[in-house]
């Protein structure tokens, strides 16, 4: 059930050309530069110091590496982090 | 995504957080539809983040389930200052009157300044409209509409024929328009009018007295021309003579020309000089060693430190020097002549006067010598020749040409 659900929105994706974050529940960033970073469809914070930010995905995490993060600004499905970021990496499910 | 005003007006504070679970602590929180911005660690153990003080009072529930502990450090926004203010009543009165006394200060006229007024005293104008209120430290709020005070004080200055008045800040500004007032007639003592030069009169133009000479006459100098008493026998009376009488009055020019002219042009070439100033003293600063034009015209521009009239014996010389060359022109006799001639021409007109006019001119005599021409011209110049001469005494002395011309 779960597996055709997916291929639907897929499909759904491919073919009205609908943007993939909106079908999906995939997180969509935008950097400025390694600056700022504004992320939304989190799903929580699961880790945070200057250092390293761990978000929850819906399926899956994201990790953030840098140095003097600061989250500016959070909201339940939005974050925006500040600071001098130097990796972003995904881990799935 | 946040409200830097909203943040202010509610009051927000820096909170601290101890604890294992701050993570779960902001996720619940933010769930909660909390206010929260510049989540920090300070250490692994403790973070730090701003919240608004609505939201501070209900965080309590939370940080019992997540077993952390909160302190605040910093507090900011309106309800803090509120409180300052509160427990600082000087503080603010202080402020207040502040502002209570710029604002008294600006709805005082301080200046009255009048525009415009040439013939009328600014007193008058002054004593006028402090009558009507405008006056340094009368409230702004008191005077009546600048176009009711502008018909009052136009009332009463009947000299001007329109007033303007206008409130500009702290300062009322009356502008004046006078009325046109027609000259005085000139007053003149009575005169006669005498000739200045030897001349034949060529003709006359009498105003105002007795013409006492005739068309083609001679005249000498300080001869009465119009006389300024008029009547015969015991029926006198005095007037200012007035007229033109023109003349045609003889004039001989010398001139000389010489045959080669020398000029002085510029080459282009320039070298300019700086040098420091010191009160008296100027220290060449470049060039080190100049080496000047044979010949040059030279200019100097000086500039001294200062501000205003103040001026320090300090200062920087720039000096320019332009080479010239000289040129030699020959000149035909031809060419000599014409030139004298016209030399000759505006000699004669400078010394007959402005509408003087040349009648004849001859040549008497030309001669060349030493590399010169010499010229000597005749003009017959007609201009005017009288002169005024005031009545001091009654019956004026008689005079030798008056006499002449009476008969």
């Amino acid at each position: 059930m779960k597996r055709w659900s997916r291929r639907l929105r897929h499909l759904a994706a491919g073919v009205l050309d609908l943007p993939q974050d909106v079908v999906l529940e995939v997180p969509r960033i935008t950097m400025i530069g390694h600056l700022q970073m504004y992320i939304e469809n989190h799903r929580g914070v699961l880790h945070f110091s200057d250092k390293e930010l761990r978000l929850l995905l819906t399926n899956g995490q994201l990790i953030v590496n840098g140095e003097q993060l600061v989250i500016r600004a959070i909201l339940p499905e939005e974050v925006l982090l500040e600071g001098r970021i130097a990796g972003v990496r995904f881990i799935e499910q | 995504m946040r409200n830097v005003l909203k943040e202010w007006t509610e009051g927000h504070v820096t909170i601290a957080v101890r604890g294992k679970r701050f993570e779960r602590l902001i996720n619940m929180a933010v769930r909660e539809g909390f206010y929260i911005w510049n989540i920090r660690r300070r250490s692994p153990e403790e973070g730090e983040c701003d919240i608004l003080v609505r939201d501070y009072f209900r965080l309590r529930p939370l940080l019992r389930e997540t077993g952390c502990r909160c302190r605040v450090v910093r507090r900011e926004g309106m309800p803090f200052w509120l409180i300052r203010m509160r427990l600082r009543p000087g503080f603010t009165i202080g402020i207040f009157l502040f502002f209570l006394g710029l604002y008294m200060l600006s709805s005082l006229i301080w200046s009255v300044e009048i525009v415009g007024a040439r013939n009328i005293p600014a007193e008058e104008l002054q004593q006028a409209a402090s009558k009507i209120g405008i006056k340094p430290w009368a409230w702004k709020v008191k005077l009546k509409e600048p176009q009711y005070l502008q018909q009052q004080l136009l009332a009463m200055v009947p000299d001007a024929s329109w007033i303007g008045v206008e409130l500009k800040g702290t300062k009322a500004i009356i502008q004046v328009v006078e009325k046109e007032q027609p000259e005085p007639p000139k007053m003149y003592s009575p005169r006669h009018l005498i000739a200045k030069k030897k001349a034949v009169i060529h003709r006359i133009q009498a105003e105002a007295g007795k013409t006492v000479v005739k068309v083609n006459q001679f005249v000498d100098k300080g001869q009465v021309l119009i006389s300024g008493v008029i009547g015969s026998g015991g029926r006198q009376a005095l007037v200012a003579a007035r007229g033109r009488v023109e003349g045609e009055v003889w004039y001989v020019v010398n001139v000389s020309v010489p045959l080669t002219q020398t000029r002085y042009s510029y080459t282009g070439e320039q070298q300019s000089r700086y040098s420091l100033l010191a009160g008296e003293y100027a220290i060449r600063l470049w060039p080190l060693r100049p080496e000047p034009f044979e010949r040059f015209k030279h200019s100097e521009e000086r500039a001294y430190l200062g501000y205003g009239d103040f001026r320090l014996p300090l200062g920087w010389k720039k000096e320019t020097l332009y080479a010239v060359e000289e040129q030699k022109q020959k000149r035909s006799r031809e060419e000599a002549i014409a030139l004298a001639k016209r030399i000759a021409q505006h000699d004669v007109l400078k010394k007959a006067g402005e509408d003087a006019r040349i009648k004849d001119e001859k040549v008497l005599h030309t001669k060349e010598e030493d590399g010169k021409v010499y010229l000597s011209v005749h003009y017959a110049v007609i201009e005017d020749i009288t002169e005024e001469q005031p009545i001091v005494t009654l019956p004026p002395a008689p005079q030798p040409g008056a006499d002449t011309s009476d008969q």
